[in-house]
């Protein structure tokens, strides 16, 4: 089990954007692909075509079709790009104007499940998410149609 | 709750202007598509169908992410008898 924590990243009218952080980490899982791929020579342009998207979604919310379906029919894990990239980017989607913004990397199975990095990407947020939507029915945790309210550490 | 230390603004910033405007025409044509279809009642399936086309495509037409040809907004400003884009 590790602890993991819900940060702010940034708002506007249309979309509130966060990401989570394992305490034993210095750095959020969003920070940790950016790190990784924002002075990369060979995958900045992917890089930045996704930062672009990611700046049409601040602007204009967190619609469905703007992500490509990943995770299970059950969860809310989507990516970025829809269209074919070299990296992606795993997010929770949970409402139009709510996105949990978490880590990702270069795809280069068919599947991310092939991956053993990819996937562990996609199943922190799985589980974050299951956790999530429990303590919002406890009441610990408060989720509207465009923020999650909370200050609470969850053990994934 | 803490705020990430990620200055988002400054990576936009960084994305060359063309790239930028690039993607925004690209979601606001998408969106331009989705109102219409919305409008005419159509999902995926039925404007795929209707024009000949499968439905992954109009999934990738709504993206935001595609880039559009001349003659793709010609066929669909044709079918939706409204224009797809407006040119100044």
């Amino acid at each position: 089990m590790s602890e993991v924590e819900l940060l702010l990243v940034t708002g506007s009218d249309s979309c509130t954007m966060y990401t989570i952080q394992f305490l034993a980490d210095d750095k959020s899982e969003f920070e940790k692909f950016i790190s990784k791929f924002r002075r990369d020579a060979e995958l900045n342009r992917d890089f930045q075509a996704i930062m672009s998207f990611v700046e049409r979604i601040l602007s204009n919310g967190a619609l469905e079709r703007y992500f490509r379906r990943e995770g299970k029919m059950s969860d809310s894990v989507v990516a970025l790009p829809v269209l074919k990239s070299k990296l992606r980017l795993y997010c929770l989607r949970l409402t139009d104007k709510i996105l949990v913004l978490g880590n990702g990397g270069v795809k280069t199975s068919r599947t991310y499940q092939e991956d053993d990095t990819l996937r562990g990407y996609v199943m922190d947020l799985q589980k974050f998410e299951r956790l999530l939507r429990q303590e919002a029915r406890s009441g610990n945790v408060e989720i509207t149609e465009k923020e999650i309210i909370t200050d609470k550490t969850f053990d994934i | 709750m803490r705020t990430a230390n990620i200055n988002l603004h400054e990576i936009f910033d960084e994305i060359p202007r063309e790239r930028r405007e690039a993607a925004r025409l690209s979601f606001a044509i998408s969106d331009r598509l989705d109102a219409l279809m919305k409008e005419r009642g159509l999902n995926r399936s039925q404007l795929a169908h209707a024009l000949g086309k499968r439905p992954n495509e109009v999934t990738r037409w709504l993206s935001g992410e595609h880039n559009f040809t001349i003659s793709t907004l010609a066929m669909l400003s044709a079918f939706f008898d409204q224009p797809m884009i407006m040119v100044c």
